[in-house]
């Protein structure tokens, strides 16, 4: 049964890198996969954004199939099904094999699970969705996304790069077909660079270096989802059964990975146990089963009314401490939302940072945030131009968001949507200043009628020289803000030409478009 | 062909006779360089016959060339919005190519937009691809493929990067769309080569008429071959708006890429005087942008 199990869990992670390699514009301008179907499963993700949001999440039911499911079964998706368990299985197999795990660890460290999962039910309930710092497979993607897979590409494009430069023929004769074949299927079209990647990557490893603790600390002691199941399969069907030829040699309680297993061997917490079918396999005298129905044997839950009551009034009191942020106040004008986002409040109800639009992103200009929306707003995405740039006609990071934070948009909606507006630094814009002509943003304008007219006009340069330059300005009826000027303005440091979030679509108030005036 | 052939077969055929591009100063002698104009559809029919009018491929592209058929790949537009030299045009001359003999034939562009979606939605991808012949190379562009080169009469620019498949190809065919440029006022086939050059090439928008004669001293067009089946007359060179399309059902060809310049330029009702790279260009010996010196062969 265990091999049952551990073919599973291969077999999902399997998907689950298969789905990740898709998350990329492939030829086609409708993704042919559901790649986000992994937090589209994810009960915790749709509770919080749900509630948050105040909004059943139609994108989401296929996390109600996984609630259903545990209801029935228990905690089985931590064990089958978790990429991110399965991902702490294997290091448990191989860097951790050797370890002996001397420290002893409190016993009630397993409730704080519960607390975290209280604390963000509290906040969600009062509209700040906090899920996104706990919530595994938003971690897991995330750190894939911003920082593990980049790296992986950098690491093999230095290698070949490396042996392309030797000049050696005997060795590209063989480096290059190999370099072509992982470009082809493994790596990135382009080196994908995000800010903020080595502290997102950082949480993803510690989360793995708690391994030497206990096997999977992460998803005894810390995982909110972990004890969302926890508590939604507690009365499942399955139960683990004793029969009565245990020798009570206590192999299965030593050996359980989640701790589930009581002092007697027999009783198992079933909040705790997710199904792995270990101790089935192990038992030497072949008393361990798992079947339906059948007189429970439950350890109680061990919570604490006075943890379950903290944890709840942190999550409430979290809220408007938040909420009243100065960045909240002013709002950063270089938060520039990916096109078909909600409205700020909307958009962070929903958005879980899993980092699915910022993979897809075609040419890479959507980067997790820092403080440009708040603490709230970490990580979310804006789109940072001097980065990358929004492409004109890609609808691809509306087409991954797992919970509607982002619209999916039709091409012609997308073409119409403002991002925000290019506003000119005329202190920097070389035909501002006098210098020359340029046009670089001009020729990239994507709008069919460009946003960026040229006018020429007579300049006297510094040297008293008069001559005719075609000064650019923007048209902010056509401009959708989609960035690709500044990105392409060939100047170096402050680019001639900016982007703000100024006259977005999804701005909601009163907004009154001006023209730049000359 | 061998200087023999050339004057035996110039002596024959008189004036209209054909011209390989190593007999440019012979050319001369007989009154210009020629340019063939065909009109007419569909587009690969009138490419081979702008071609056929120079003498057919054969004239340029000798059995064994390793050969750089350089589309315009530029933009993430469809080939109805003529912001990208049209796909039939582009895989007429590939076979052509081929039927020559050619030993490789290398496709590929320095795009503006994602390479992916350039390559894909201009239709060029699919079309090139689907030519099954493994002597047709399409790449995307690779980063580490540039080479320093000196450009010792440049006028503004010393040395630029330059695609090495680009300079180690025997045979360089330039295929660019005609559109409108706010910068250069039309972007054909001396403009077209900024798509096989490196590094930071938005800087050379600011004196592009003196940047594009540098250029094409050191990345010679042996053979160029101008998509006006449609040609954009404005908010070039990306366009995306029909109305600025405009159908001139034309293939301009000619081993002389400053003259076939010049004769795409009449289609925009510009006089070459205008476009003053052309000009430069002439200025500086790379060709011919006196239309009165150039000898036009019409064909429909």
């Amino acid at each position: 049964m265990r091999v049952l199990r551990r073919f599973s869990q291969v077999a999902v992670f399997l998907v689950f890198v298969f789905l990740f390699l898709n998350t990329e514009y492939k030829d086609n301008d409708v993704l042919p996969y559901a790649v986000n179907v992994f937090l589209r499963m994810d009960p915790l993700v749709a509770g919080a954004a749900a509630l948050a949001g105040r909004a059943v999440i139609k994108l989401l039911w296929p996390a109600a199939v996984v609630a259903g499911v545990t209801l029935l079964f228990g905690r089985f998706f931590c064990g089958w099904v978790c990429p991110m368990g399965a991902i702490l299985d294997f290091a448990d197999a191989t860097i951790f094999r050797k370890i002996k795990r001397r420290a002893k660890l409190p016993a009630n460290l397993p409730r704080l699970k519960y607390f975290i999962l209280f604390f963000l039910a509290a906040s969600s309930l009062f509209t700040l969705q906090m899920v996104f710092l706990f919530d595994p497979i938003s971690i897991l993607i995330r750190s894939l996304t911003l920082s593990v897979f980049p790296g992986i590409n950098m690491a093999i494009n230095s290698l070949f790069d490396a042996l392309y430069f030797t000049n050696i023929h005997a060795i590209t004769k063989f480096s290059e077909p190999v370099f072509s074949f992982l470009k082809n299927h493994f790596l990135a079209f382009e080196q994908p660079q995000f800010r903020l990647a080595a502290l997102v990557g950082s949480i993803f490893l510690l989360i793995i270096a708690a391994e030497y603790f206990q096997k999977r600390f992460w998803c005894r002691n810390l995982c909110p989802l972990g004890a969302l199941l926890g508590l939604l399969g507690r009365f499942g069907l399955t139960r683990r059964r004793v029969g009565d030829s245990c020798i009570s040699c206590g192999k299965c309680e030593r050996d359980c990975r989640m701790g589930a297993i009581g002092n007697d061997f027999k009783a198992a917490n079933r909040s705790e146990c997710i199904e792995c079918l270990d101790c089935r396999s192990i038992c030497p005298e072949d008393a361990v089963h798992f079947v339906g129905r059948d007189k429970p044997e439950l350890l109680p839950m061990d919570v604490g009314r006075r943890g379950v009551l903290t944890s709840l009034a942190v999550g409430a009191v979290a809220v408007p401490i938040f909420l009243s942020e100065g960045y909240r106040k002013v709002s950063d004008p270089s938060l520039i939302r990916p096109p078909g986002a909600l409205a700020e409040d909307k958009f962070l109800d929903r958005c879980t940072r899993c980092g699915e639009c910022m993979r897809v992103c075609t040419a890479n200009g959507l980067q997790p945030a820092l403080f440009e929306a708040g603490l709230a707003g970490l990580w979310s995405p804006i789109l940072v131009p001097r980065m990358g740039y929004c492409e004109f006609n890609c609808t691809l990071c509306g087409q991954v968001c797992p919970t509607g934070a982002i619209k999916r948009l039709s091409p012609h909606e997308k073409r119409k949507t403002k991002l925000g507006l290019a506003e000119f630094d005329r202190s920097r814009c070389i035909p501002w200043k006098g210098e020359s002509n340029c046009i670089v943003c001009e020729e990239h304008c994507p709008t069919p009628e460009k946003a960026i007219k040229l006018r020429e006009e007579q300049v006297t340069t510094l040297s008293g020289e008069i001559i005719k330059i075609k000064r650019p300005y923007v048209d902010e009826n056509l401009c959708v803000g989609c960035g690709i000027c500044e990105n392409k303005c060939p100047l170096t440091g402050h680019p001639g030409i900016k982007c703000t979030s100024r006259g977005e679509s999804r701005a909601q108030g009163a907004e009154l478009l001006t023209t730049d005036e000359g | 062909m061998n200087r023999r052939n050339f004057l035996k077969t110039a002596t024959i055929a008189g004036a209209g006779a054909v011209i390989a591009p190593s007999f440019m100063d012979e050319a001369y002698a007989f009154g210009g360089p020629l340019v063939s104009m065909a009109k007419g559809t569909p587009p690969a029919r009138i490419t081979r016959a702008a071609v056929d009018a120079l003498g057919g491929m054969g004239a340029f592209v000798r059995k064994g060339d390793v050969v750089v058929v350089k589309p315009n790949i530029g933009w993430d537009r469809n080939p109805a919005q003529a912001a990208d030299t049209n796909p039939d045009v582009v895989t007429e001359v590939i076979r052509m190519c081929l039927d020559a003999g050619a030993g490789k034939v290398k496709v590929f562009d320095r795009t503006c937009n994602d390479a992916r979606r350039c390559y894909e939605n201009s239709g060029i991808g699919p079309a090139v691809e689907s030519i099954k012949d493994p002597r047709v190379e399409l790449s995307f562009v690779d980063e580490r493929r540039y080479r320093m080169v000196d450009i010792p009469a440049g006028r503004l620019i010393r040395r630029w990067p330059i695609y090495e498949d680009v300079l180690n190809a025997d045979k360089f065919i330039n295929v660019p769309v005609a559109k409108h440029h706010s910068a250069a006022l039309l972007t054909m086939g001396m403009k077209n080569v900024l798509g096989v050059i490196g590094s930071n090439r938005a800087v050379l928008h600011r004196e592009i008429n003196d940047a594009l004669p540098d250029l094409n001293r050191v990345v010679k067009s042996h053979l160029t071959i101008i998509d006006a089946t449609r040609i954009l007359v404005a908010n070039g060179p990306q366009g995306g708006r029909l109305q600025d399309v405009r159908r001139t059902k034309t293939v301009i060809a000619s081993a002389d890429v400053v003259a076939a310049d010049t004769v795409a330029a009449t289609l925009f009702g510009k006089t070459p005087r205008e476009v003053r790279y052309l000009q430069l260009a002439q200025d500086a010996g790379l060709g011919v942008a006196d239309i009165n010196k150039i000898r036009i062969k019409k064909i429909s």
